[in-house]
């Protein structure tokens, strides 16, 4: 549900959470980032960071110069002055980045988990069969089948969370319970509805079924796109997954290692929201490639 | 110029606020998880109170000091002796080239802090000298300190012989019993009353699956409104699963039934829901905590929290050293 | 001359890696803690006997300071 007007949550001392709605819906996602931009734009005085998430927006504030009932006020009359989501445009980037589906790393991980901590059915055959597909091979045309919207970053720095753009693409796969103690590093996960990739090898629930050799972190910033940051991506990028085989990977592997590789990234788009909007319309959301 | 002979158990570069600005890429702020005992210090020997200074963790190091400054101590009791000697905490001590001060285990509370005047002067690192030991950022080369390396120091001037008065200290309780503040929500409307009254009216214990990440408790059982249950699929199957949301930093995130607290260096978001949310003023509690202390929840206002961090920023100030 | 070997910091008892009646010498490993998933290992002071060993293995939340094990 998307609520008619936002909900304001404390959270502390210094934070307030705007809810925008309780369910995973990109529009929610169009919202939050519209208002982090506006927020931003406007500069309110108290304001020290957002961080828009899915359904929703974290403001960390200052008490000491904003209280947080004048700061819910400034933020519902932002949110007031965005107008319909439809009108919503934003500069996006899009990536694409070649990945192993059913790669051997991540199906180590798996075997570790399954060895050490609880057996479970591996993680592909388990998101196709959750999913109603025929077999792998079509989870994995279904996966790589769409542009992912970059909705957040968060969890661990510069890792982020991703929703499928077409429809006909949409997945969900339950967590790990109890989580894994580690996940290789460029692993490519799911979640509920969200897809991420690992930067590092960090512990990690999501279903896992492919690897990127594509670094997204990088804290010696050896390629231009990392020059002003050390984590790749920003709110409202986009990436294809381009499934290859290890041959590629590896080929791609030793371009990082040397430093020869070139990001693949298209930078003249802006996402307009009404326009997204019309072409979802004209699909039939059910079928899958 | 501080030559590391030991690191101790883990000591890094902190500072305070922190690394701000950067939680929506995922950086989360680090800092001293004690910013009382930290900024006291400074103070003391004339820093900023925000100034960078050295977090020691359980186990403290030995440091050789390559320059003579002066430096304080604070924190929990690690016992520290300049060249063999005791030297007191709570108080400014001038140190000359080529003396050794040794920080030995916390007795009471679990983190001690040295400031030194001039302040640490590693590289900042998106605006900020604080750790982020797990992911290499900030601090000596990103990581927490380590034998051999020498930590450069600024120039400053400290005056010898200040003290913090009396009753402007944290008290470390003697039981291992803290009370801690906590504001309601984000998320409260997710927890039935009957799991509200049992979170407010338990004793919380701290387990050993804990750091400056995040605190684990072991506790009673969460309860649950019908918003937990009734909610889209996509929210996850656990009552506590919700669709991924920004996490504030002290939120206590319930991971299925298991509170966790989320700490200086914890996640920004994830898909779990945070009923409470400990106020930065009431951290300090936390910092000072070790694993099998009890924690009893009181919920405060927001404003009241805020209160809570107003009066230590009075507190760490010039207004609480002995003239 | 018993010699009490004390808890070094607060945190898990790990492992122990004597019992009651071993003999010990100076430098030998008794116990390790883990604190924040770090080893702090603790050795004999002198050369003895284990007197006592009054911890256990897997004990977690000890206080720092605390008797663990009595050489003579």
């Amino acid at each position: 549900m998307i609520y008619d007007k936002p909900r304001f949550l404390p959270g502390g001392d210094r934070y307030l959470l705007v809810e925008f709605g309780d369910e995973m819906n990109l529009e929610l996602n169009f919202m939050g980032q519209s208002l982090a931009q506006a927020v931003a734009d406007n500069g309110i005085g108290g304001v020290i960071e957002t961080a828009p998430c899915f359904a929703s927006m974290l403001v960390h504030y200052e008490p000491e110069e904003i209280s947080f009932r004048d700061l819910e006020t400034e933020l519902m009359g932002l949110v007031g002055a965005l107008g319909p989501a439809e009108d919503i445009e934003l500069d996006s980037r899009l990536f694409y980045f070649p990945a192993v589906y059913c790669d051997p790393w991540t199906k180590g991980a798996v075997d570790d988990y399954r060895a050490k901590i609880a057996d479970k059915e591996p993680d592909p055959e388990f998101v196709a069969r959750l999913n109603g597909l025929k077999d792998v091979d079509q989870f994995v045309r279904v996966h790589s089948g769409t542009e992912y919207w970059v909705a957040s970053l968060g969890f661990w720095p510069g890792l982020p969370f991703m929703m499928a753009l077409d429809p006909r693409c949409r997945l969900t796969a339950p967590k790990y319970n109890p989580p894994r103690t580690w996940t290789p590093k460029g692993t490519v996960g799911m979640g509920g509805a969200s897809t991420c990739i690992y930067p590092v090898a960090t512990p990690g629930g999501y279903q896992i079924f492919g690897r990127t050799p594509v670094p997204i972190w990088d804290t010696e910033k050896r390629f231009p796109q990392f020059e002003t940051s050390i984590c790749l991506f920003r709110p409202g990028d986009r990436v294809k997954f381009v499934p290859c085989d290890l041959d590629l990977y590896q080929h791609v592997e030793a371009q990082v290692a040397d430093g020869s590789y070139q990001y693949n990234v298209v930078e003249y788009q802006k996402f307009s929201v009404r326009n997204y909007q019309a072409w979802v319309d004209e699909l039939d959301a059910g079928a899958r490639f | 110029m501080i030559e590391v002979v030991k690191q101790g158990l883990e000591t890094s570069v902190q500072d305070w606020p922190g690394r701000l600005g950067y939680w929506n890429q995922g950086f989360p702020p680090s800092g001293p998880m004690d910013s009382w005992s930290f900024r006291l210090a400074n103070v003391l020997v004339g820093n900023e109170p925000g100034a960078a200074g050295l977090e020691c963790q359980y186990v403290g190091p030995t440091l050789k000091f390559r320059r003579g400054g002066v430096i304080a101590v604070t924190g929990a009791d690690m016992q520290p002796k300049l060249d063999g000697t005791a030297i007191p905490m709570w108080e400014s001590v001038a140190v000359t080239h080529g003396q050794t001060l040794e920080l030995s285990f916390a007795k009471t509370g679990a983190r001690g802090y040295i400031a030194v005047a001039g302040a640490v002067a590693t590289e900042p690192w998106l605006g900020s000298r604080s750790t982020f030991h797990k992911a290499g950022v900030g601090g000596m080369d990103g990581h927490a300190l380590q034998a051999g390396q020498v930590v450069p120091v600024g120039e400053g001037n400290g005056a010898v012989g200040r003290k913090i008065k009396d009753g402007a200290k944290p008290i470390i309780p003697a039981d291992r019993r803290w009370s801690i503040e906590v504001v309601a929500g984000p998320n409260d409307d997710w927890i039935d009353a009957a799991g509200h009254r049992r979170f407010l009216n338990s004793d919380w214990k701290l387990s050993s699956k804990s750091d400056r990440t995040g605190f684990r408790l072991d506790g009673p059982d969460w309860t649950f409104t019908a918003k937990a249950t009734n909610k889209a699929p996509e929210h996850g199957s656990e009552p506590s699963n919700i669709i991924d949301q920004g996490y504030p930093c002290g939120a206590i995130n319930l991971a299925g039934q298991t509170p966790i607290i989320l700490l200086n260096d914890g996640p920004s978001m994830g898909g779990f829901i945070n009923p409470y949310t400990v106020p930065w003023g009431a951290f300090w509690k936390l910092g000072q905590s070790k694993p099998g202390d009890i924690f009893r929840f009181k919920t405060v206002s927001v404003e009241e929290a805020q209160a809570l961090a107003h009066e230590l920023r009075e507190i760490c100030s010039e207004r609480s050293v002995v003239t | 001359m018993a010699e009490e070997v004390r808890t070094r910091t607060a945190g898990n008892m790990w492992k122990v890696l004597v019992k009651q009646g071993d003999q010990v010498s100076k430098g030998d490993p008794l116990f390790i803690m883990e604190v924040m998933k770090m080893e702090v290992p603790h050795e004999a002071p002198i050369d003895g006997t284990v007197t006592a060993v009054k911890v256990q293995e897997g004990q977690e939340g000890l206080d720092a300071d605390v008797v663990a094990v009595v050489i003579e």
